[in-house]
């Protein structure tokens, strides 16, 4: 079968040492100005762009290729500094990829620079509201005033108070997670270049049990990075009685902090 | 020690891949890109092995609750 169509995995700022193991994978670099971008001969009946609309329903295929598409990139970011690129984007023939990047070189530039010596990382942090809730007259004065008066009052009026309880509890839940997850957020971006805020994730997604309160994408710099993952720890140690799990992976090819401009 | 990406990702789910490699990166480049219509379908396929309608509705609408 004839490899005629130009996949781009990323940009590296450095020729990557593709040594023999990788080059087995169909793996090359080509040098347009002063990118070297990591590409790959595919076939069409795999990537034309009718047939990869096709694959992309076949979830085993999306699954092989979209962890492919990471582990490349990740693999040359242990080189040098990558623009990664988003998945399935393929080019006809050399000329054409060649062409996009002479067109964009200032913008890629732009952005190599930017990227370099910085990692990304994701935060995302879940609370486990049962355990919260199980506090919450630690956390609370206005649910401990509640519980004392139920305490005070008449088996009648307790019953109605605890109504009005279950309630407060809930709203104090919310309110707590949203000043942790601020705190927390806060915490991360002092010692980040930039970040990205993403939608919380339904449970069905993330297949926890808890809550997710933040999920959050960061540029931390290279020479931070070991106090970023103290600061995972610390955090991690501190609220785990009260309900609060952190999450951090990374790094990952900085795909939330490039930003390609359109040619003037 | 390597605690990168690569070692984990099998523990990380193609949900939160996708999230990254769709609609990340450098974007709208390309003789052949998956369109935004594209992705949409992709998610609608993924969709299958979430259990509600509801959770695709969350998954829009899940805004941060956190002031950047």
């Amino acid at each position: 079968m004839i490899n005629e169509l130009i996949y781009v995995y990323c940009i590296s700022s450095s020729p990557p040492v593709l040594n023999q193991n990788i080059e087995s994978q169909g793996l090359k670099s080509c040098m347009f100005n002063d990118f070297h971008v990591i590409v790959k001969y595919v076939s069409e009946s795999e990537f034309s762009e009718e047939n990869l609309k096709n694959n992309l329903s076949d979830l085993q295929w999306l699954d092989t290729n979209v962890r492919e598409h990471i582990r490349v990139i990740s693999m040359i970011m242990e080189q040098s500094t990558v623009i990664p690129f988003k998945f399935g984007t393929i080019y006809q023939s050399e000329n054409s990829l060649k062409k996009f990047i002479e067109d964009y070189s200032d913008s890629l530039m732009e952005n190599l620079l930017y990227v370099k010596c910085k990692e990304e990382w994701s935060v995302k942090i879940y609370c486990d509201r049962k355990v919260l809730g199980e506090q919450i007259d630690e956390l609370s004065e206005e649910s401990a005033a509640l519980e004392k008066q139920i305490m005070a009052s008449s088996p009648g009026k307790a019953f109605l108070l605890k109504r009005k309880k279950t309630n407060l509890i809930e709203n104090e839940m919310d309110r707590l997670c949203k000043n942790f997850g601020q705190e927390y957020y806060d915490e991360f971006k002092n010692l980040s270049e930039s970040n990205d805020l993403n939608n919380l994730l339904p449970k069905d997604f993330t297949g926890r049990e808890d809550t997710m309160i933040l999920n959050a994408t960061y540029l931390v710099s290279k020479t931070k990075v070991t106090d970023f993952k103290k600061t995972i720890e610390w955090l991690r140690n501190k609220d785990k009685n009260l309900g609060f799990f952190i999450d951090a992976t990374g790094p990952w090819p900085p795909f939330s902090f490039i930003s390609i401009k359109e040619k003037q | 020690m390597h605690n990168n990406v690569i070692d984990r990702s099998k523990d990380i789910t193609l949900l939160e891949l996708l999230d990254r490699v769709l609609n990340k990166g450098v974007i709208l480049t390309g003789d052949v890109v998956i369109s935004v219509a594209d992705i949409d379908l992709v998610y609608l396929g993924v969709k299958l092995m979430l259990s509600s309608v509801e959770t695709m509705e969350q998954l829009k609408s899940g805004k941060s609750i956190i002031e950047k």
